[in-house]
């Protein structure tokens, strides 16, 4: 059929990029021409319903893709913060002074601490678990776990991309499938 | 997220306003850009925000008189104690670091405009009034 021969050059085109495609998102049919489309289905109204099904489906397949981009978003930082830290322990551990520091025992309290220059820290890995490590490698580890979730947020993003497109195709779709129907029906009428 | 919407007047186009792939394309490509552009703006106004914290901290610190006393600062989650000098240098270091982000945003933002306007003047051109490309402003 036409029209999804006219769509294998988006593909083609996206999958140059480099990129693998698109976690599970269906790809939408652009109609290239609606008569055409139209010519051996029946029934507006269920082609209608049909494609605005797949729009819902669309919006919530995008919930799931921006609670996953904020979770990426909101680690970051994190990760971030704590190869700040690491930096500040090596130029002290350098000096060898000892760090005087405000320690976060909960939200509202803090106490004092004096850090002796150290070149081990803990890593705090998940699911209960803290390792020890030297501060090259824990620099290292942070560094790596700082990339893949730059990556998974360039994938989220990706798809995300991919997924508007497939939305705003069925949302041309319909208003355009509305607009045929309405023509026809007044068409129809001036016989 | 702004809306592209397309709506046809049947009543005065008889000519049906044929959309082709490429249109497709273009206003897919319109979609993406306007998205991406309103990302940017809200990450924009989070790093003023941060610049703006930075510039209060760095005037405050201007007005501490004893020059001996340690200065708490903030890295991560625990307050660092750190000499009058070494906390202006940190403070300067973020400074310049966030003014470096908010650059390359503004620089960012510019280029999306410049691409969006372009795809802009192209639909109207070919849809005229059947198309509606402004953001929704709030």
């Amino acid at each position: 059929m036409a029209s999804t021969a006219a769509c294998e050059p988006i593909e083609e085109s996206l999958k140059l990029s480099g990129k693998k495609s698109f976690a599970g998102i269906p790809e939408a049919t652009f109609v290239e021409d609606v008569d055409a489309y139209m010519k051996d289905r029946e029934g507006v109204e269920s082609i209608l319903r049909q494609l605005d099904e797949q729009h819902g489906k669309y919006k919530f397949m995008e919930l799931n893709l921006l609670a996953r981009k904020k979770k990426l978003k909101s680690q970051i930082p994190d990760i971030q913060k704590s190869l700040d830290m690491i930096q500040v322990l090596e130029a002290k551990r350098k000096t060898n002074e000892q760090i005087e520091t405000h320690f976060l025992l909960s939200d509202l309290l803090y106490s004092r601490a004096v850090i002796e220059p150290t070149d081990k820290v803990c890593l705090w890995l998940g699911a209960n678990v803290m390792l020890e490590y030297t501060l090259e490698d824990a620099k290292a580890l942070l560094e790596k776990n700082h990339e893949t979730a730059m990556k998974n947020l360039a994938q989220v993003h990706h798809d995300l991309d991919f997924l508007r497109d497939q939305m705003t195709t069925t949302e041309v779709n319909m208003a355009r499938l509305y607009n045929w129907d309405v023509k026809r029906r007044q068409a129809l009428n001036a016989k | 997220m702004a809306s592209v919407a397309v709506s046809k007047d049947s009543l005065e186009s008889d000519s049906d306003i044929h959309i082709t792939l490429e249109d497709q394309q273009k206003i897919n490509r319109f979609a993406r850009h306007n998205a991406k552009w309103e990302e940017l703006r809200e990450d924009l106004k989070n790093k003023k925000g941060d610049l703006q914290n930075l510039e209060d901290a760095s005037d405050d610190l201007l007005l501490v008189d004893d020059e001996s006393a340690p200065i708490p600062f903030v890295v991560g989650e625990v307050f660092v104690h750190f000499n009058m000098e070494d906390a202006k240098e940190k403070l300067e270091e973020a400074k310049d670091k966030v003014k470096k982000d908010i650059e390359a945003i503004e620089a960012e933002c510019t280029n999306i405009k410049t691409l969006m306007s372009d795809l802009k003047t192209q639909l109207y051109a070919k849809f005229g009034n059947s198309i509606n490309l402004e953001a929704e402003e709030e």
